[in-house]
């Protein structure tokens, strides 16, 4: 009686992970599809530069100057908040320009790209935001003198609908706050 | 014996599992939730005018009894029988004389219930009286009268519907509820409500700013938001009867508002203010603060369960935005959805049970629902258009959600299984985030 019973759970069983790997097989190719996709990204996003009409955006949700025109974006993969090599080069120009303003405050914005949704890449985009502050910090700013704002999906560079756009709207803009 | 009642079971239970499986593929209509598998077959006859009187079908009985159909299509769970097929009142004045039905000839034609009623109107002032039967039966389930001083069809029509749908289904469906959402013009956005019909779209904030998130109070008084007027994401609640916003959160970082636990006492929020994005109770009364989620990656968009037990939300713990379910204490923490990799806005229905979603399908947003188990996966939209944002109406039989395609955009509303779609509002403003309010009395 029990020895059947344990037959029995166990062929149920069987056919259940058989169910599941079939659905994993799935997962996997939609997964690497996306990194197809990814990998085209960094060509793209080094053209981007910071534009004066970012700025003014900035300047007008916070009441903060934009001087310094040499302080660069940076700019992360989709669906990412990690800092990529060659965002590490910027920040640390970034950083040189910072410690040698001193106490200048600084808010770091964070921005997505269209695609997901607008919860979430506000989510997303303050930790773009706190990932690039945290790596300020690594190279000698104070935390004091930054402040991360999240701009979620709402306000793009390019309003484009491609990956050029969107590769340029996930970003992190340095706003350094004049005296 | 026993042992071949419980094979039997088994065997029944892996055949429903498998189905259930495949159902997330192709779109097949095996759904707990879903009425429409059941639609009422009903024949609306025109209203006729009271029985003492000769005159025929006035243009108020037909408009009435087409505005009754109209309120029962919003629904979702009514096949409404074309009135050209009816076999019976073909010589009005005689059925109108004496209410003899004769069944069958309903049944022949495939309805399961049938409405008659009567109209007058004096002055300005209608009186309505709606009787509905069972036909399979041959019985009167309800006989009730309806008057209207300022000659209001849609009000009374909406009442008898009500009648119909709380007869037939034990509650009064949504017609007294509203959506509410963001209505986005450029890159300036405000919190409108819609009715239920379609009617009375109201301008609600006037913020002017990057807006999200409308969720409703379960007392449909209030309405709590994530806002930028202030210049940074911030959350206020709405007082709808006098107007007031009251901030309720503005820590440093990131503030994003969640649900209202069912008792309306405590709010959902996302705080990025101990470093990274984490989910706290806030309650409401006292302002007390309590973090709930621990974890060095992504937790947004908290919404409770119905039950007041349980909180889903969206993680990116396993690499990817998934919907989670935890303990309102934090504990169990338990991910439900495996398929794709990006799933998120999660909505409880309020009847408990299931969770709808959104997720990315070979590059579009599309709706889904799934059990808290994780279990049961339907693909609820399958168009080209990036279906999002969903929201369960108060009897659990509806999702409002928002659908843009180019340039168009809709906030539309389905039955619970993906069909029946209607179009509530379409603009070219953006209408994003629809929230479903509760019934409002």
């Amino acid at each position: 009686m029990k020895k059947n019973m344990t037959l029995i759970v166990f062929l149920v069983l069987t056919a259940f992970s058989a169910a599941f790997i079939t659905g994993c097989a799935e997962k996997n190719t939609i997964v690497k599809d996306e990194t197809v996709q990814e990998q085209k990204a960094p060509a793209a996003e080094e053209q981007a530069a910071p534009t004066p009409v970012l700025q003014e955006q900035s300047a007008k949700a916070e009441p903060a100057t934009t001087t310094e025109v040499s302080i660069r974006d940076i700019n992360f993969d989709f669906d990412q908040s990690s800092i990529r090599p060659d965002a590490r080069e910027i920040l640390k120009a970034n950083a040189d320009i910072l410690l040698k303003k001193g106490a200048a405050k600084i808010t770091i914005e964070g921005y997505c790209d269209e695609r997901g949704t607008a919860e979430y890449n506000m989510a997303l985009g303050e930790r773009r935001a706190q990932e690039a502050k945290k790596y300020l910090v690594n190279l000698g700013v104070k935390t004091s003198q930054i402040i991360t704002i999240s701009y979620g999906e709402e306000r793009p560079l390019d309003p484009g609908h491609d990956e050029d756009a969107w590769a340029k709207n996930r970003r992190a803009h340095f706003a350094v706050n004049g005296k | 014996m026993k042992i071949i009642s419980k094979v039997t079971v088994l065997v029944f239970c892996l055949c429903a599992y498998l189905t259930f499986s495949s159902s997330a593929a192709a779109k097949i209509y095996i759904d707990i939730d879903a009425p429409s598998f059941q639609q009422f077959p009903i024949a609306i006859c025109d209203l006729q005018p009271p029985t003492a009187s000769t005159e025929k079908t006035t243009e108020s009985g037909i408009a009435m009894a087409d505005e009754i159909k109209n309120y029962l299509s919003m629904t979702g769970i009514f096949n409404i029988l074309n009135k050209k097929s009816f076999l019976e009142d073909k010589d009005l004045s005689m059925v109108a004389a004496a209410e003899n039905i004769y069944f069958p000839n309903w049944a022949m034609i495939g309805a399961d219930y049938l409405l008659r009623g009567n109209i007058t109107k004096i002055n300005n002032e209608i009186f309505v009286e709606s009787r509905l039967y069972d036909v399979t039966r041959g019985e009167l389930l309800f006989s009730k009268k309806y008057n209207s001083k300022n000659n209001e069809l849609k009000k009374v029509a909406r009442m008898v519907a009500s009648d119909i749908l709380f007869t037939l289904t034990g509650d009064e469906g949504e017609f007294n509820t509203k959506i509410a959402f963001v209505s986005k013009n450029k890159s300036d956005a405000d919190i409108c409500t819609i009715n239920y019909d379609g009617s009375e779209i109201k301008n609600v904030t006037n913020h002017k700013s990057i807006v999200i998130g409308p969720r409703w109070s379960p007392d449909g008084r209030y309405l709590a938001f994530t806002s930028y007027r202030d210049g940074r994401p911030e959350i206020y609640v709405r007082d709808l009867r006098n107007g007031n916003d009251k901030k309720m959160a503005s820590f440093e970082g990131l503030n994003l508002c969640g649900s209202f636990s069912p008792d309306g006492n405590k709010l959902l929020l996302t705080l990025s203010k101990d470093g990274n994005e984490e989910i706290y109770i806030l309650e409401i009364d006292t302002m007390k603060l309590k973090r709930i989620s621990h974890n060095y990656s992504i937790d947004v968009s908290p919404t409770w369960s119905p039950d007041g037990g349980k909180i889903a939300f969206v993680s990116n713990r396993s690499g990817s935005p998934q919907i989670f379910i935890m303990d309102v204490d934090g504990n169990n923490t338990k991910r439900i959805t495996f398929e794709g990799n990006y799933n998120t806005s999660p909505s409880w229905s309020p009847r408990g049970g299931r969770i709808a979603y959104e997720g990315l399908v070979n590059g579009k947003f599309q709706i889904f629902s799934i059990d808290e188990e994780g279990n049961n996966l339907l693909q609820l939209t399958f168009d080209n258009a990036k279906n999002e944002y969903p929201s369960w109406s108060p009897s659990g039989r509806q999702i409002a959600y928002s659908s843009k395609i180019n340039s168009k955009n809709k906030i539309c509303i389905m039955n619970a299984n993906g069909l029946n779609i209607r179009v509530l509002i379409e603009r070219a403003n953006s209408s994003l985030m629809p929230s479903w309010s509760p019934r409002f009395k």
